[in-house]
């Protein structure tokens, strides 16, 4: 039987709230798949669109960037840059024709370990069924 | 059409008042029709300028290199430098002092109001005249340009020839200058995102099948940054230079260096220094259509542009180039911005 692809998740987690999220649900002993790759930043504003691109083309599968919600920003409201910003990149990303799946954001908070396994669980689901990504990825 | 004897005598007066340091304007060109800068320094060189439906270049660009060469001297001439602008050339003076690169006090801009027509697109132009080489453009009469080659006269509609970026302008109009020339008059554009219909209504394979065959065609020759004026960065994530490799440079060293992309010319590096510039000139670009113009190998660049500008609009409603007191579109934010596509 051949083995299931198991996609290859980069994310991006911000310092105060998500990373703390999902240490929450490690701490808490919930269970998520095991193919993400966490990234700590300082704030989801200080992730610079280059991170992304630079991402899938060294192999990720996919792309989670994860900060604090709207307003609970550490440093005030650089997740309100970041989410104009990723935006765009979202936009653009489909424009050239990657799928949709491969980049998504989202709003984890400190408190929200059970969101995040949610979140991860679903990027999974979602992304098996398409394979490796090989558009953006270097000597594929 | 912009009576050229006015514009004439307007440099005239500036340059003999001493009001500026020189002017960069537009001079018949030396390979066929489409004009060359010229930078204007004596009142006799006055005479070499023209402006007709040829001057395709975007001036604003060589204000950059002004302030780069301001920089490195150590007793400054700080007249402002004078700049010919068309419409969308000074949208990108806007973004420029948006930005805070340059002053206002640095430029005086003669504003040139297109008039409902533009400039013309070379490329279509040789097709539609075989190769015969044009010598003379005039506007004629109800939207079409009066060509003269060595053979005799033809008329060509003006949406054949015009550049696309012309027809889908909305402000063919300066919209920032010191002293303007011409009527500020609009066109009657239905739809100014029209050509990215195209790929927009294509399915996702579709679309990645378009930007792979345009984009695996690039050489990396960078004319597209070269000639862009919002591509200023000290330093660019192709060509890092601030890192010095020395004798003492150990190869620890070396290979610690973030490497962001490679720049052998495969199609996937190409993407991520397509996507990576497209990116940077998200709310920047003001559609002057210098890289496309200037791409050897005819990659659609503007349409990845537009693409972004068209978001900027729809998504923030912001407007690139149209206020200098405006905040530019990724240093701003507003409390209702669409998060819709956020978990």
């Amino acid at each position: 039987m051949p083995e299931e692809f198991e996609p290859k998740i980069v994310a991006f987690l911000c310092k105060w709230c998500s990373s703390a999220g999902s240490d929450l649900a490690g701490v808490s002993r919930m269970e998520y798949p095991p193919n993400v790759i966490p990234i700590q930043v300082m704030c989801s504003g200080s992730v610079s669109p280059l991170y992304i691109f630079s991402a899938l083309n060294k192999g990720a599968d996919g792309v989670l960037v994860s900060g604090c919600h709207p307003g609970d920003c550490h440093y005030i409201k650089g997740n309100m840059y970041a989410r104009r910003r990723l935006a765009l990149v979202k936009k653009l990303l489909e424009y050239i024709g990657l799928e949709p799946e491969r980049f998504q954001v989202s709003w984890v908070s400190a408190a929200e370990g059970t969101k995040y396994t949610q979140i991860i669980k679903d990027l999974v689901k979602e992304l098996k069924p398409l394979g490796p990504q090989t558009k953006l990825r270097r000597n594929p | 059409m912009v009576n050229i004897d006015n514009l004439k005598e307007e440099v005239k007066k500036l340059i003999v008042d001493g009001k500026v340091k020189y002017i960069i304007g537009y001079e018949k060109g030396r390979n066929g029709l489409m004009s060359n800068p010229i930078f204007i320094r004596k009142p006799e060189d006055v005479e070499k300028l023209v402006w007709d439906h040829s001057c395709v270049y975007n001036l604003a660009k060589f204000l950059v290199d002004e302030k780069r060469r301001k920089a490195r001297e150590k007793q400054p001439d700080t007249k402002p430098v004078g700049v010919i602008v068309k419409g969308c050339d000074s949208r990108a003076i806007v973004v420029l002092l948006q930005e805070k690169f340059i002053t206002r006090n640095d430029v005086y801009i003669i504003g040139l109001s297109c008039e409902k027509t533009g400039v013309v697109d070379e490329r279509k132009l040789t097709k539609k005249l075989k190769q015969k080489i044009p010598e003379k453009i005039e506007a004629g009469e109800k939207d079409t340009f009066i060509i003269t080659a060595a053979d005799g006269k033809i008329e060509i509609p003006a949406e054949e020839i015009l550049a696309t970026r012309c027809l889908e302008c909305k402000a063919n109009f300066p919209v920032i200058y010191d002293v303007l020339f011409g009527e500020k008059t609009n066109r009657n554009v239905e739809n100014p995102y029209k050509t990215l219909e195209n790929i927009e209504s294509l399915p996702q394979e579709g679309k990645w099948k378009f930007w792979e065959e345009q984009l695996s065609r690039c050489i990396r020759c960078y004319a597209c940054r070269s000639a862009c004026p919002m591509c200023y960065c000290d330093e660019c994530v192709v060509d890092t230079i601030n890192f010095a490799v020395t004798a003492d440079t150990t190869a620890e060293e070396k290979a610690a260096k973030i490497k962001w992309l490679e720049k052998s010319p495969l199609s996937s590096e190409n993407f991520v220094y397509h996507l990576v510039r497209a990116i940077h000139l998200a709310g920047r670009c003001v559609d002057c259509g210098e890289c496309e113009r200037v791409c050897p190998v005819h990659i659609p660049l503007r349409l990845l542009n537009k693409k972004l500008e068209k978001e900027a609009k729809e998504l923030f409603g912001y407007e690139v180039g149209m206020d200098p007191s405006l905040p530019s579109l990724i240093s701003c934010f507003k409390d209702e911005d669409p998060q819709d596509f956020i978990r």
